[in-house]
């Protein structure tokens, strides 16, 4: 598997016509985008950036609250076992029976998808193998050292201990729903493009999850129109 | 004032900054949001759901493509209907106020010729 590098190929995404591809104008306009979190203490909303990040993980050790795996009202005609992607929210929801949901917290791409659309988890794999894209192993010599991929099982493997891909029918997509060696990073905006999720909550979804669930991706960004 | 005026008035005290207190925390699962405003997942999706007769069109071809907050209580959805855009407003109990066909004046990607 080379998911990074699969990652980049944009021409594959290309053919998956059915999808409902983005305006190329909305991708500058992401970084108008901006995560908050509630601080309880001082009765604000507070934006939540890589640093805020940093700090509150490396003083509490684990995530804000609201990316805390939890069930969570979910009003939808979506079977049990669907999954639904909220990347403007950095959240996961997996449908559960009787108007709930389980909500994991996400950390998508930086640029957002740049798509929307129904796939199906094609796919899973425990201790996935990690192979560097071409550029990062000319720039990185830690990434040089595993050009022909890195062993999944290693505690510095970046896909962490599991993955699902996506796919459209028998076709791979690019996109993947694994793990991460940094969990400060849920909740903000900082992947190539995959979902990530911490550990603890992929090894979770991967356990409640079938090959062929449904999965859901609304568009990232998709407040862009708001007052236009 | 007498000790149970003043042990009244500070019981008083603590009832309203309680009362307070639980009208402006929101609920852990609504701790975080996005400065975008968009609508919630299941909101969304409940739009396109009920797209589903006005376009003729299987719901499970039924995509929201962009979503905003409208006011404090409803969200605007825009779908996509296998091609066809549809706008659907929807409050936050999930009651679909109106759902129609996008108007040029309601599809912001159209393009705007200058004068």
């Amino acid at each position: 598997m080379n998911a990074v590098r699969e990652k980049r190929s944009t021409s594959r995404l290309g053919r998956l016509g059915w999808l409902v591809a983005a305006g190329i104008a909305l991708a500058p306009l992401m970084a108008l985008a901006q995560t908050q979190i509630y601080d309880s203490k001082t009765g604000k909303w507070v934006n939540y950036d890589k640093k805020k990040a940093r700090q509150l993980y490396a003083r509490n050790k684990q995530l804000p609250e609201a990316f805390q795996r939890q069930i969570v009202p979910f009003r939808t005609a979506e079977a049990p076992g669907t999954i639904i992607i909220d990347g403007n929210q950095h959240f996961l929801y997996l449908v559960q029976p009787g108007g709930q949901a389980i909500r994991y917290g996400i950390g998508v791409g930086r640029e957002g998808f740049g798509w929307a659309g129904m796939v199906r988890v094609g796919r899973k794999a425990e201790n996935p193998t990690w192979t560097p894209p071409p550029e990062m192993v000319a720039r990185d010599p830690h990434a040089a050292k595993w050009a022909a991929g890195m062993p999944g099982g290693r505690p510095d493997n970046p896909l962490g201990p599991r993955a699902m891909y996506l796919f459209v029918g028998d076709s791979d997509t690019i996109y993947r729903i694994h793990g991460t060696i940094e969990p400060w990073t849920i909740g903000l905006d900082v992947s190539s493009g995959c979902i990530r999720l911490n550990n603890e909550d992929v090894i979770d979804l991967y356990d409640r999850v079938d090959v062929g669930a449904k999965v859901i991706v609304l568009m990232q960004g998709a407040a862009l129109y708001k007052g236009v | 004032m007498d000790a149970r005026g003043i042990a009244f008035g500070w019981l008083t005290l603590a009832a309203a900054g309680m009362v307070a207190g639980c009208q402006s925390s929101p609920a852990p699962q609504d701790m975080a949001r996005t400065s975008l405003g968009t609508a919630p997942a299941d909101l969304q999706l409940m739009c396109a759901t009920a797209a589903a007769v006005p376009s003729g069109v299987d719901s499970s071809r039924i995509l929201p493509t962009s979503s905003s907050q409208l006011d404090a209580t409803n969200y605007r959805v825009d779908l996509d209907a296998a091609g066809s855009k549809f706008t659907c407003v929807i409050d936050s109990s999930g009651s679909v106020k109106s759902i129609g066909p996008a108007t040029a004046a309601a599809t912001p990607a159209a393009p705007v010729e200058a004068g």
